[in-house]
């Protein structure tokens, strides 16, 4: 046998994977061969070495939200064979509020249309050629997760929605009306500061901005008050000047807020006058 | 377990995850050398098995069809992190050659020129033997992952060591002996 068909032999060998009749051939040739002994010492050097650079294990939270997520799923896949069966109002399952009503049914339709998609046809592998139609598809459950998590019992689930969310490259309408409400209803404040500043992404509409405005009132939290004042100031957001300056002049209001309030409205119109220069 | 799946039991991919999560992870620390991204890719492997459960083809194995998802999800990351240049996470544990040799300190910096060598690599060297030194993955399982015969498997895993041992002695400035 030739030197190159014994040398690529020598990483099974060190594996300890190569047969014992190669081994014996490749340890006959060794002995008649110098450079294919120098081989042999070089690369067991090299792979003994390894040894040293095997990676650590995973942190033990990647399961947590691995959890999250497939419990999440099956939930969404639970609720989409079982809302049929019920009438409005009447399941646990079904929220009271509209905007809640509109993000699951929309959740349900992305469900259905993906499962409907599954029964109809098998797809095949994912070749490189279908890369953008996989991203698209991904996007989809991201999105029925998040909706999904966004409504589970648990805050710190419910945060994980929020972040889904947010790793979505593409956010759309029912997200942005799941977050909206997660904003104005969520009992838990982390998740409302989260789903403020996940709401960034909808900078572009201005409804979003106009509803963000409107939510400091009927906040309980300073905090969250103060988070939608800042992010509207990082946002731009001109038109909602006389809001923040009747909030500012609001007695009912927390000083603080009042105060940023009032701070708010120096920051726009300052950066209208630069604007309009 | 993975028929399971694909048959609707989807709870069941929470012992698949269990089994296979923790190599998943170490095959993209291996190539990212970040652990938070390597997280992330791990779990999105499983999100993706989750929604393409139905095509799994049992005739290359689970862990076959895992890595040949786990490839096009790395590659996607690439293609979202163009220009980024991964670097080892311990490579400010590289010291000067002045520092007095201990056996321990020879280890380390052994391993962290290793790193540095493996994480030069080209991405389809590196990923091979990857899957032959560290993930225990039988060539003919490679095979199976990279759609190609087991004889090439067989070369490019050689080659790739060949290639490491290079850049792995340079970075040294010594030779096996």
């Amino acid at each position: 046998m030739n030197c190159e068909k014994i040398r690529e032999q020598i990483p099974e060998c060190l594996g300890g994977r190569l047969d014992k009749a190669a081994r014996e051939r490749l340890v006959e040739h060794l002995e008649t061969c110098a450079s294919c002994r120098t081989e042999v010492a070089e690369l067991n050097a090299v792979w003994r070495a390894m040894e040293s650079v095997k990676a650590a294990d995973a942190d033990p939270a990647m399961k947590l939200r691995f959890m999250e997520v497939l419990e999440a799923y099956k939930a969404g896949a639970g609720q989409a064979t079982e809302m049929p069966k019920t009438s409005p109002r009447t399941g646990w399952f079904v929220p009271l509020h509209p905007v809640w009503q509109f993000a699951m049914a929309a959740s349900l339709l992305i469900g259905g249309v993906l499962l409907g998609r599954y029964e109809s046809k098998p797809q095949p592998a994912t070749p490189s050629t279908e890369v953008s139609q996989l991203k698209g598809e991904i996007e989809s459950l991201r999105q029925l997760v998040a909706l999904s998590m966004l409504q589970q019992q648990s805050p710190s689930a419910r945060l994980r929605g929020v972040s889904y969310s947010e790793a979505m490259a593409q956010p759309d309408q029912q997200v942005e009306q799941a977050l909206l409400y997660a904003v104005n209803h969520d009992s838990n404040v982390n998740v409302r500061l989260s789903a403020v500043d996940a709401l960034q992404k909808f900078a572009g509409n201005p409804d979003v901005i106009h509803a963000m405005a409107q939510a400091i009132p009927v906040q309980d939290s300073p905090l969250v008050q103060i988070a939608l004042i800042d992010m509207l100031v990082q946002l731009n957001a001109k038109n909602e000047m006389p809001a923040l300056g009747k909030l500012s002049l609001d007695g009912q209001t927390d000083d603080v807020v009042r105060q940023r309030a009032a701070w708010a409205v120096q920051r726009l119109s300052g950066q209208k006058k630069e604007a309009s220069r | 377990m993975m028929r399971e799946v694909r048959a609707g039991d989807v709870g069941k991919l929470e012992v698949l995850f269990d089994r296979h999560s923790q190599a998943l992870f170490r095959y993209f620390l291996y190539l990212t050398s970040n652990r938070g991204v390597s997280e992330d890719l791990a779990q999105e492997v499983f999100f993706r098995i989750l929604k393409y459960r139905h095509t799994y083809q049992p005739e290359s194995g689970f862990r076959a069809w895992m890595y040949q998802v786990g490839r096009n999800v790395y590659m996607d990351h690439i293609g979202r992190n163009k220009g980024e240049v991964a670097l080892p996470e311990d490579a400010k544990e590289i010291r000067s050659a002045e520092t007095p040799p201990d056996r321990e300190f020879q280890r380390k910096q052994e391993a962290v020129l290793l790193r540095r060598a493996l994480a030069a690599m080209p991405d389809e060297k590196r990923e091979v033997l990857i899957m032959s030194r560290f993930q225990d993955l039988k060539y003919e399982e490679i095979a199976a992952i990279l759609k190609c015969e087991v004889g090439t498997v067989k070369v490019r895993v050689y080659r790739a060591l060949r290639e490491l041992a290079d850049r792995f002695f340079a970075l040294s400035g010594e030779r096996a002996s």
